[in-house]
Formats: C-alpha cells, sequence, structure tokens
C-alpha cells in the first residue's frame, strides 16, 4: 500500500504541476499579468490534496483510479477554458484576466478524516445544468456595432442582463467537492465525487451507473451516525454535501448505499399508513390488501389537492426524558404542524394539546439499539435532532414505540409532515428511473400497463333494497369506476417507447392520468441513461422485486476504470497533459466477457455530443470540443457562454460610448 | 262566442275565468283576470296577462307562480290542463329574478338579483359567475340564523350595502377582463369599489364583536349551521325564499378543485375569508402553534392588502435588485481600470459590529448581562472583550445557520433581546443578545432571522425585514403595551394592529397581547416574504391541513342504537363519532361505498360499503335531505377532472344530489 501511495502522491504533484503550468501559461499570455491569485489557488490545491492523501489510505486502487479520471477530466476542463481565455483575452486581455479571479478563489477545502475525504477543486465548468436564468441566453445577441440609436436602452437593458447573468454564474463558479466513500451492503466500498449541488437523486443515478443495480425505488443513500447510534435515509431531494458538512472532522459516521423498503413504502401501501385503524387489530388484515386502483385514488387524495394529507396518528409513546435514562409514556399526536401530546389530565382535542416538536430545524432518524443503550422499553425507537448536532445532547429528543408497525408509521408520517408534496414528487422521479432501468432490461417482454381493471364486482345504480324509492340509489363506484377507467384507457394509449430513446422519461408503472406532469427531469437524457450500462441489471420484470442483498452483481472491477459514467476522452484529448497519462477510454472488453448479454452499442458520438435538450443557443464563440457529457452533466459549457457574453457587452458599450 | 254562459252559468265554450295577481305573491296586488280555456298554451295566457295590463314594461323576466303547487309554470307551450291547472289556482305574475341580500364568507353585504326559478344549483352558478367565482358547484346558499331581536336595539351601525342588482352580465363564457377586474365590474365606481371588495381581504374584525359573536362549544352547536342549507335542487322560491331575503353564500363542499391565484382572485379571497372566520369562531380548532401561523398570516395579508399590492409579487426577482446596484458599481470600475478587486467588492457583504450586552445562562452562573464588542458577518456572530482586541481571536464565534432565534421584547419596559438558539455538534448553545434601542435590534434581528435561513445581510430581503420587525415593535406599543389585557376598540385599528382580531376568542383569554405580539411576529419571519395570493393560499392550505378540516357535523341516531351520535361528512369519508366524548368511532371511506338510498318515508339513510357492510341511520339535526345531498356533492365533485375545465355536468349533479321530488 505504501508504495502505491507514493506512486499517487506522485500522479498528484504532476498534477498540480499541471494545473499550475495552465495557470502561468494564462498570466503570461493576459498582458496585464499583476494577477495575485493564482498563488492562492495553489494554496488551496495543496491544502485540499494534503487532505486527501491523509485518507488515501483508506482508498482502494479502483477508487482511485476513478478519482484520478475525475480530476483528470478537470484538468481538462481547466485546460480548454485556458485555451479559450486566451483567444478572449487576445481580443480583450485586462477584462479576461479580471473575471478569471473567482474561478481560483473560490475553492474551499474540507476534509473528513477517514470514511470522507474533502478534496476542493476549482471548478471551471457546470456540471449541472444552467441555472434557471439560462433561457436568457436564447436572446438575440444584440447585433454587433454600430447600433441604431433607438435601441440603444434595449441594448443597455439586455446587456445589464447580461452582466447580472454573469455575475450568478461566477458565483456559481465556486464549486465545492466532496469526495464520499460510499459503503455497500457487500462491505465493499466505492468513493466518487460528490458536488455541492448534487442532490441524494444524483448521488444515487451516479451510484446505479456505478454498480450496475436493479435501480429499484428502495435504494438509498443511508446515513449511520456510529456514536449516537441514529441512522436515516436520505431524502432524494437533499443536498447530499450540505448534511455531510454537518459532520465533525473525525466522525465515524458514514455514508451506505442499500435499500430500504421504508423509503417509499407509503407510495406503495398508502392504506397502511392512511387507513390504518387504530387499536382494532381486526381490520388489519382486510387493510393490507388493496387494489391498485383504489392505492392510486388514495394517493391523489392525499398528496395532489392543494395541500398534502398527514397520515393521522395518535397513540402511546414512550418519551426519554431529558438527559436521564428514564422513559415517560405520553399520548402523543401528529399534525401537519408538528408533534403534540396531551398534558396530564386533558383532552385531546385540539385546544388542549401542548406542542412538543416542530419540524423546522430537526431531522428524523431510526435509533438503533436503544433498549441497551438507552434503557428503551422497546428497540423500535425513532430520534429527532437538529442535524447540526452530533454528539449526546439533551437536545435530541428519543421516542420509542410499542412495535415496529406504530414506529414505521410514525416515521413516515412526520416525513410526509415534514417534507410534504416533495416527497412524492422524489418518489415519482425514482419511479421513472426505476421505469427506465426495468424498460432497458426486459425490452419488448413487459407490457406497458395492465389492461383496466374489469368491472366486476361493481353494482349498478339499478340495485336496490326492498321498500326503497328505486331514484334515490346511486353506484358511487360506478361513477368512480368510470372515471378511473377513463384514466386509465388514456393511459394505455401511450406508446410504448422504443429503445433508441433512452431518455423516455415516464414509468409504464405509473398510470395516472389526471394527476399533474411529473416534474420536469431535470437532467439531460444522456445522463440518466447511458445505454451501455444499464442493461446489465437483471432479475427485472414488471414489477420490481428486491434481489436478496447478495444477489447483487459484484461490481466487476473492470480494468483499469470502474468510472462508467466517464466518457471516452475526445480524440484530442490525449496530447493535452503531456506529463501525464490519462486513463484509457472506458473498454468494454471486462463487459463483453461477461455472461450477460452484450450491450447495446455505445451511444453513437453525434448523440453524446449533443447540446442539452434544453437547445441553449450558443454564442459564438471561438469553436470549442463539447466533450465531457458524462454525469453529472448537462449544463454543458455555461461558463463559456458567459464569458463571451460578458465580453460582447463591453464591447458594444465601448462601441457605443466611443 | 268567449263570455256567452248558459243559463245554468258555465260559458257556452267551456272557458273559464282565470285571475292572475300581477307582481310577487303579495295578496293586494292588482290582479287581472282572464278568460280562458283548458287549452290554453301558457305562452298565450302570458300574452293576454301583459295586453291586459297595458302598461309598456320589459315583461320578459316575468313568468307565472302557481302558489298553492308552488311551482312555477315555465313550460310555455304547455296548455292549463297539462298542467292541471283550474279557476281557484292563485297564480302570480312576476319577475324570475329577484334582489336578495347575499352574507359573501368574508361577512359583507352584497345586494344582487337571484334566480327565483331556476334550481339553486343554477341560481348559484349564474350568482357565481357574476361574482367571477369559478367552480360554483363547491358553494351553495344557507338560511341566515334568525336574530334574536331583544338584545341591544341602540346600537347596530348601518353597514354598507353592496349594490349588484343593476349589474347586466351578457350571456356567453368568461366575462373578459378590463382594467384588471371582469369587464361588468368596471362600468361605474360603485361596482369597482365592489369587485375590490369582493377580492381583496377585509381587514381584521373587531376584538370586541369577535367576542360578541356567537361561537360553537359543543360539537352539538357546530351541527346547528347544517341544518340551514338550502336545498339544490329546488328553485329559491319554492323553499319560501322572498325578495330582499337575507341568505349566506358560503362554500359547502370542502374540495377546492384547482384553486389558481391568477385566474381566482375573487374565489381564492373569499375562500380565505371563509377560513379565517372559521378559525377565529372557532368553528375548526387549532392548537396555540397553528393560531400563530394564522395569525401572521393575517397580519401579512393585511399588511399587504392595505399597502394595496394587489396580486403582484413584490419586486421583480428578489436577488436581483441588490445585484443592479453592484453592476453599476461593476461597469464604471471595469470601464475605468483593470483593477482584480472589483468582484472582491461586489462579493462583499455588509456587516453589523456594535456594542452589544450579551449573556449567555449556563448552570451556577449568577452573572447578568456583559457589555461585548460584537461583530456579525455573513452568518457569523463573533464576540470580543472590546473594540480594541478585534482583530484578535473572539472569545467565541458562532455560525448562525439554522439556529433558533426568539425576539424577547417589552417595548414599554425598553427591553430588545435576541434569544438565540446555536446548534453545534455539541447540541444547542444558548445566548441572548440585548440591544439598546428599537432601531438597533431591528437590525441585529433582521440579520439573525437571515442568518438562521442560511442567508446574509447581502440579502436583498433584509432592509424590508428590518422595516417589518420595526413596523410590529411600533404595533406593540400601540396595540397592547400600555392597557394590557384590555383589548382595544376599532379606534386603534387605524395606527397598528390590534393582535386580538387575529386570534380566536379563547387565545385572548389566555394571553395579554404582548404576549401574543412576540409570538406572531416570530411566526411572521417566515412568511414575510410571500406575495398576497401566496400568503393566502398558504393560509388555505393550512387550514386544509387541520386535522378536523372540512367536517361537517349532523346529529343522527344509527339504527339499532339507542341514543343520538354526530355523523361528521368530510370529502373522503363519513365519521361517526361520539357525541358525549368527541371521539371517532367509526370512519367509512366514499371510495369503499358502493351504494346509498335514501328512504323518504322515514327518514332514513342507508349506506352500503364494500364487504357488505351496511349502515343506516335517520337524521335528527338537518333534515335527511342535507345529508344525502352532502354524500352526493362529494361523489360528485370526486368525478371532477382537470381536462374537463369548468364545464359543469348539472345533471349528473342533481341526480346524485336530488332528493325524490325532483323526478
Amino acid at each position: 500500500m505504501g508504495e502505491s501511495n507514493e506512486d499517487i502522491d506522485q500522479m498528484f504533484s504532476n498534477l498540480l504541476g499541471e494545473m499550475d503550468l495552465l495557470t502561468q501559461s494564462l498570466g503570461v499570455d493576459t498582458l496585464p499579468p499583476p494577477d495575485p491569485k493564482p498563488p492562492r489557488a495553489e494554496f488551496n490545491y495543496s491544502v485540499g490534496f494534503k487532505d486527501l492523501n491523509e485518507s488515501l489510505n483508506a482508498l482502494e486502487d479502483q477508487d482511485l483510479d476513478a478519482l484520478m479520471a475525475d480530476l483528470v477530466a478537470d484538468i481538462s476542463e481547466a485546460e480548454q477554458r485556458t485555451i479559450q481565455a486566451q483567444k478572449e483575452s487576445s481580443q480583450n486581455q485586462h477584462h479576461a484576466a479580471s473575471l478569471e479571479v473567482p474561478d481560483f478563489s473560490g475553492a474551499v477545502a474540507l476534509g473528513y478524516g477517514a470514511n470522507v475525504t474533502a478534496v476542493s477543486v476549482s471548478q471551471y465548468e457546470d456540471d449541472l445544468p444552467p441555472p434557471p436564468a439560462d433561457p436568457m441566453l436564447d436572446l438575440p445577441l444584440p447585433p454587433p456595432p454600430p447600433e441604431p440609436l433607438s435601441q440603444e436602452e434595449e441594448a443597455a437593458q439586455a446587456k445589464a442582463d447580461k452582466i447580472k447573468l454573469a455575475l450568478e454564474k461566477l458565483k456559481e463558479a465556486k464549486v465545492k467537492k466532496l469526495v464520499v466513500k460510499v459503503h455497500m451492503n457487500d462491505n465493499s466500498t466505492k468513493s466518487l465525487m460528490v458536488d455541492e449541488r448534487q442532490l441524494a437523486r444524483d448521488v444515487l443515478d451516479n451510484l446505479f451507473e456505478k454498480t450496475h443495480c436493479d435501480c429499484n425505488v428502495d435504494w438509498c443513500l443511508y446515513e449511520i451516525y456510529t456514536e449516537l447510534q441514529i441512522e436515516r435515509i436520505f431524502e432524494d431531494h437533499e443536498n447530499v454535501v450540505e448534511v455531510l458538512s454537518d459532520w465533525t472532522r473525525d466522525t465515524e459516521n458514514k455514508v451506505l448505499f442499500l435499500e430500504k423498503e421504508e423509503k417509499y413504502a407509503v407510495f406503495k401501501n398508502p392504506q397502511n399508513f392512511y387507513l390504518d385503524n387504530k387499536g382494532k387489530k381486526e381490520g388489519k388484515e382486510t387493510n393490507e390488501k388493496m387494489n391498485a386502483k383504489n392505492k392510486e385514488s388514495l394517493l391523489e387524495e392525499s398528496f395532489c389537492g392543494t395541500s398534502i394529507i398527514v397520515p393521522e396518528l395518535e397513540g402511546a409513546l414512550y418519551l426519554k426524558e431529558d438527559g436521564k435514562k428514564s422513559w415517560k409514556r405520553r399520548y402523543f399526536l401528529l399534525r401537519a404542524s408538528g408533534i403534540y401530546y396531551v398534558p396530564k389530565g386533558k383532552t385531546k382535542t385540539s385546544r388542549d394539546l401542548a406542542c412538543f416538536i416542530q419540524f423546522e430545524n430537526v431531522n428524523i432518524y431510526y435509533g438503533i439499539q436503544c433498549k441497551m443503550k438507552y434503557k428503551a422499553p422497546t428497540d423500535y425507537c425513532f430520534v429527532l435532532k437538529h442535524p447540526q448536532i452530533q454528539k449526546e445532547s439533551q437536545y435530541i429528543k428519543y421516542l420509542c414505540c410499542d412495535d415496529a408497525r406504530t414506529l414505521n408509521q410514525w416515521v413516515m408520517g412526520i416525513r410526509i409532515a415534514k417534507y410534504g408534496k416533495t416527497l412524492y414528487d422524489n418518489y415519482q422521479r425514482a419511479m421513472e428511473r426505476a421505469g427506465l432501468a426495468s424498460r432497458w432490461s426486459n425490452l419488448g417482454t413487459v407490457n406497458a400497463a395492465p389492461p383496466a381493471p374489469s368491472s366486476t364486482g361493481l353494482k349498478t345504480g339499478t340495485t336496490q333494497a326492498n321498500g326503497q324509492i328505486p331514484q334515490a340509489a346511486h353506484s358511487v363506484s360506478a361513477v368512480l369506476e368510470e372515471a378511473q377507467r377513463h384514466a386509465e384507457t388514456t393511459q394505455d394509449k401511450r406508446p410504448v417507447l422504443g429503445n433508441h430513446h433512452p431518455g423516455a422519461p415516464r414509468a409504464p408503472q405509473l398510470p395516472k392520468s389526471s394527476l399533474p406532469p411529473p416534474p420536469p427531469v431535470r437532467r439531460s437524457s444522456d445522463v440518466c441513461g447511458s445505454p451501455a450500462t444499464v442493461p446489465r441489471a437483471k432479475g427485472l420484470s414488471g414489477g420490481f422485486p428486491a434481489p436478496p442483498d447478495d444477489s447483487l452483481p459484484p461490481p466487476p472491477p473492470p480494468p483499469p476504470l470502474d468510472d462508467e459514467d466517464l466518457p471516452p476522452p475526445p480524440p484530442d484529448f490525449n496530447d493535452a497533459p503531456p506529463d501525464f497519462v490519462p486513463p484509457p477510454p472506458p473498454s468494454f472488453a471486462g463487459a463483453a466477457g461477461s455472461p450477460l448479454p452484450p450491450p447495446p452499442p455505445p451511444p453513437p458520438a453525434p448523440e453524446a455530443a449533443k447540446p442539452p435538450p434544453a437547445g441553449v443557443k450558443r454564442a459564438p464563440v471561438p469553436p470549442k470540443r463539447k466533450e465531457n457529457p458524462g454525469p453529472p452533466s448537462g449544463g454543458g459549457s455555461g461558463e463559456q457562454d458567459f464569458m463571451s457574453d460578458l465580453m460582447k457587452a463591453l464591447q458594444k458599450k465601448r462601441g457605443n460610448m466611443s | 262566442m268567449a263570455g256567452m254562459k248558459t243559463a245554468t252559468g258555465d260559458y257556452i265554450d267551456s272557458s273559464w275565468e282565470l285571475r292572475v295577481f300581477v307582481g310577487e305573491d303579495d295578496p293586494e296586488a292588482e290582479s287581472v283576470t282572464l278568460r280562458v280555456t283548458g287549452e290554453s298554451h301558457i305562452g298565450g295566457v302570458l300574452l293576454k296577462i301583459v295586453e291586459e295590463i297595458k302598461r309598456k314594461q320589459d315583461w320578459s323576466d316575468h313568468a307565472i307562480w302557481w302558489e298553492q303547487k308552488r311551482q312555477w309554470l315555465l313550460q310555455t307551450h304547455w296548455t292549463l290542463d297539462k298542467y292541471g291547472l283550474l279557476a281557484d289556482a292563485r297564480l302570480f305574475f312576476g319577475p324570475q329574478h329577484r334582489p336578495i341580500i347575499l352574507r359573501l364568507p368574508n361577512r359583507r353585504a352584497l345586494r344582487l338579483r337571484a334566480s327565483f326559478s331556476q334550481p339553486l344549483f343554477q341560481a348559484v352558478a349564474s350568482i357565481c359567475r357574476l361574482l367571477s367565482i369559478r367552480h360554483p358547484e363547491e358553494l351553495s346558499l344557507l338560511r341566515a340564523p334568525e336574530k334574536k331581536e331583544k338584545k341591544k336595539k341602540e346600537k347596530e351601525p348601518e353597514e354598507e350595502l353592496f349594490d349588484l342588482t343593476k349589474v347586466v352580465l351578457a350571456g356567453g363564457v368568461a366575462p373578459a377582463l378590463f382594467r384588471g377586474m371582469p369587464a361588468h365590474f368596471s362600468d361605474s365606481a360603485q361596482t369597482e369599489a365592489c369587485y375590490h371588495m369582493l377580492s381583496r381581504p377585509q381587514p381584521p374584525p373587531d376584538p370586541l364583536l369577535l367576542q360578541r359573536l356567537p361561537r360553537p362549544s359543543s360539537l352539538l352547536d357546530k351541527t346547528q349551521l347544517h341544518s340551514r342549507w338550502l336545498d339544490s335542487s329546488r328553485c329559491l322560491m319554492q323553499q319560501g325564499i322572498k325578495a330582499g331575503d337575507m341568505l349566506w353564500l358560503r362554500f359547502k363542499y370542502y374540495s377546492f378543485f384547482d384553486l389558481d391565484p391568477k385566474t381566482d382572485p375573487v374565489r381564492l379571497t373569499q375562500l380565505y375569508e371563509q377560513a379565517r372566520w372559521d378559525l377565529l369562531l372557532e368553528e375548526t380548532d387549532c392548537t396555540e402553534e397553528e393560531m400563530m401561523v394564522f395569525a401572521a398570516l393575517q397580519y401579512h395579508i393585511n399588511k399587504l392588502s392595505q399597502s394595496g399590492e394587489a396580486g403582484e409579487p413584490t419586486g421583480t426577482d428578489p436577488g436581483l435588485d441588490d445585484l443592479d446596484a453592484a453592476l453599476n458599481n461593476l461597469e464604471v470600475k471595469l470601464e475605468g481600470s483593470a483593477s482584480t478587486d472589483v468582484l472582491d467588492n461586489l462579493t462583499t457583504i455588509p456587516e453589523l459590529k456594535d456594542h452589544l450586552r450579551i449573556f449567555r445562562p449556563r448552570k451556577l452562573t449568577l452573572k447578568g448581562y456583559r457589555q461585548h464588542w460584537v461583530v456579525f458577518k455573513e452568518t457569523n456572530l463573533s464576540y470580543y472583550k472590546s473594540q480594541d482586541e478585534a482583530p484578535g481571536d473572539p472569545i467565541q464565534q458562532l455560525n448562525l445557520k439554522g439556529c433558533e432565534v426568539v425576539p424577547d421584547v417589552n417595548v414599554s419596559g425598553q427591553k430588545f433581546c435576541i434569544k438565540l438558539l446555536v446548534p453545534s455538534p455539541e447540541g444547542m448553545s444558548e445566548i441572548h443578545l440585548r440591544c439598546q434601542d428599537e432601531n438597533q435590534y431591528a437590525h441585529w434581528m433582521a440579520g439573525c432571522r437571515l442568518a438562521s435561513k442560511g442567508r446574509t445581510m447581502a440579502d436583498s430581503s433584509y432592509a424590508s425585514e428590518v422595516q417589518a420587525i420595526l413596523a410590529f415593535l411600533s404595533l406593540q406599543r400601540t396595540g397592547g403595551g400600555g392597557s394590557g389585557n384590555h383589548p382595544q376598540g376599532p379606534d386603534a385599528s387605524a395606527e397598528g394592529l390590534n393582535p386580538y382580531g387575529l386570534v380566536a376568542p379563547r387565545f385572548q383569554r389566555k394571553f395579554k397581547a404582548k404576549q401574543l405580539t412576540p409570538r406572531i411576529l416570530e411566526a411572521h419571519q417566515n412568511v414575510a416574504q410571500l406575495s398576497l395570493s401566496e400568503a393566502q393560499l398558504r393560509f388555505i392550505q393550512a387550514w386544509q391541513s387541520l386535522p378536523d378540516f372540512g367536517i361537517s357535523y349532523v346529529v343522527v341516531r344509527f339504527k339499532g342504537s339507542r341514543k343520538d351520535e354526530i355523523l361528521g361528512i368530510a370529502n373522503n369519508r363519513l365519521i361517526r363519532i361520539d357525541l358525549a366524548v368527541g371521539d371517532v368511532v367509526k370512519t367509512w371511506r366514499f371510495s369503499n361505498m358502493r351504494q346509498w338510498n335514501v328512504n323518504w318515508d322515514i327518514r332514513q339513510v342507508a349506506i352500503e360499503f364494500d364487504e357488505h357492510i351496511n349502515v343506516a341511520f335517520s337524521c335528527v339535526s338537518a333534515s335527511c335531505r342535507i345529508v344525502h345531498e352532502y354524500i352526493g356533492g362529494y361523489i360528485f365533485l370526486s368525478t371532477r377532472e382537470r381536462a374537463r375545465g369548468e364545464e359543469l355536468d348539472e345533471d349528473l349533479f342533481l341526480q346524485l344530489t336530488g332528493g325524490h321530488e325532483a323526478f
């Protein structure tokens, strides 16, 4: 290991040298060179890499390779940026120089001991889609001078807009990145770089591609606080870096990648949460089975109205008293605004309730082995704490339920109250993702949707009890059924999407025509369905059978690079960093050697180079390469746009002035 | 030949005299007598009446009302025989549209003409069209409660009555917009004022009035309201409503379809008002914490609607404004020289530095507040022993991101404290800052609030936050600071706002105004950035999230049970509730319902659910027609689809809600 570490050190110092070189070359070419920032940038790098070095012992070789690949991609971006900046600076030198500064100054270094290592990388290219303001770029660029005077105001406005945009982008250029070590459920680990703006969903997508798992909705990122013995599921919309930033430097907390059926249990069986009759055990069996149609309407009712419905939940729980190891039984109620309890001698009407906690500032965790650690009455505990608290504290609230079912209901109920509709949106996105994967794995074998359920068991309106006036008899279900059927037929008509379109976002398992359309898929299609990798998921049918843990295909280490999402370097890439050997393009040899069906051919080159579907019209910047479509990407070269726009605006301004 | 009699007195052509009173159902009214036969068509009779009256007038809205049968004779091609009409019929020839006074959800009164001849469902639809409220199927009319006359007659100030009787709505689809309001409102200043009344939230009510108004003290009281609903399938005339009567317009079915702030200003406002009164009069119970949020939203909504910022969000895009200034700065500098620190300047964040007194509560400490030099930069608060030591290391530095900020203010006592509960890996650390005056307090408080949300004082909302805090402090000064627990009269509302007007009376009893104000202020910080319609929508959503939301209560007696119980009807379920305790006994969902029947003779509703669960009950507090209509109405509303838009399947509604007399 020591030797390999030395190698790595060597590689990194090479890398550093390379970056330094690039920065300096920029400094040389841009004429007013007294740019104080490059040294600072270097300083930042060294800090970052030092931390990295510390934690490298824990990393495995393949992780390092992946890491290196990521870094190389960054370097190539940097280099490309430099080239462009040079071109621009030849037109307009000092502006370029002054605008270059924040790119270097923004890097922040963070280190996270053994499990998580932070690296700060100065970021040139946006990995994520451009900010919503981007459509501004669609505006026709102001024509070059001379310009009619009448348009001057308009042009000034356009220019002001552009500069604003530019400033926003400057802010975004300061992107923090973490290297996160994720524990797999086969006890292996994977390290991946997580962008400051990446959500748990993005990281999951990333992991799907790395692990070739079945992508079902149960997969989640899971954080474990070893010391506090609490753990929880990352919500898909949560910002991963933000959550991890709350951990202390020397933490033993872990991030796991595993399947948890609790994650979206409410959407699979809403009746267990919404229709559970408390205390009435006899209804339990009947409740558990519910046909898909009723589930559908129950979900729609609960999550698609003007406001969402939080499951009605109340009952006696044990509360750990602050700072003590004794537990007190109290009657708690869940409301959308928080958890309440019934004070002694009061009734459970709204006016008597006392607020126990509100959800704004706390996260919900499962407590592990609280029976042992805190002498809890049972092991079914949940914990509420401010995400920043990392040590034992009186501000952490422990609650204990009688059984696992109650525990799951409370945790899910609290998540619904806290996150609201976001949770449902997350689920739908996860379904899309899962549907996409399963479509790939059994193309042509799965029907798009089951046929509309037959209307047997329906009573028509003519059925009547004796002695009653016939006209007054109405069949509710008939009406409902009709509406439902209508919804489902429209669903059935949807064409089955062909395999040439990996980005088709709708999962066939989601017959829901009356719902609002799913939130727009945030990333370009080439990200979520890297066609070369997805079809390898096996054991999938229309549903989502969770494969047993051990059947998870152990990621065949495709030497020398595990990083599938790294795109083949563009042809002119190889000669760019001269003293550095870039990883070879990901070869499919490893995959072809496996017993799995041969993967479809890699996406055709033009597809890969295609700009994101948003169709951002690019300013006529100097010819540039559009490599690196791998995830996370999609934004393409937004930075370039802003630079050139800014330049244009400034030039024009000068033209007007003179 | 007409008029020739036989010896027995019968007319030879079997014609007979028909007496028709002209006017509404006033027996003193003038009358005309016509000679008709059984074969005469109603249309012909109408024509004859108009000829007889010999008055030039637009009679097109007039029709004949048959008093004994309580029926309009609207089929002009029907003969008298077909109607079964004989000479003894008391007929009135009167207008079909008559003025009524409508008590709107915002409690304002409005006079307008409503159809007395169409089924109520249609009449409400046209009222809603006039008021530009979409989805009229969600609303209905109630009889006004009977007034108790005995109580003080001396002071009932004549309330302002808006008049829309003259407004004629052109047929057609959607009324066009003109000057930001439906065209028919823009005719005169009067109607324009009426539109503002409809589309803008009303100021908070006088707390004294609030205390006087009847509030339900039990579940039983809550059933009273629901006995007053009118029947949707019959017309107003048939239900004994007279011209000039007062009726309440309310959202009846708590299932609000496609609520859109852009197209629904009136609907949104009226719904907000109904929700607000529902909470203020304790029809729907909520907790203390929830009430504070509702109060804060009301305060915010009132502030926005007073300042006239209707509908539109404030400003264009927060965040761009301060950039503007910075950009101008940038341009100047870029043209001047290529200074490299331009952008550094741009990104600098305003900071606060001042002497403040700080107190850190710890166990076993008797130390009070001590003066420190405090620097607040970005989201960090650092304090030093003195200003001279500021360049060095602070005594402590706290990152306020994610912290809890609690105001501890007493204006009359000149106490301006900020309690901070700052999270750290070890737990929460508490620190109190004491400011000298309002101004200092407002700036630091605003900074702390933004920092707790992870924003800095460079955020564009900083200035408005400071203003909001100052405004609230002044409110406290005028509101409850002086006289303590005595709520003030309406005269005080001009300056500040009485917090008692924002909360249900039981909180008036529980808290002093000066206790209430900081709590409302605390809740306000989370909603301060909302626009008017967003805030209204948020209010409605929070209202909908209450567990007791949208349940209409009726006293019933279940078959086989000996005692009265409560049936709660919500938009998705029926709830059987114990009358005495208020506990939910059983819930049935509409989605499991197979059919329901009403036996009108024994006034019993029978419902069959899946798995052969049968339920039957007779209605005690309201007629079973009201229960039946509620169930049918909710079923109807659940069949609505987005694709169909506003088109109404009236037949289906009447089929689902109509009683046997409708067929």
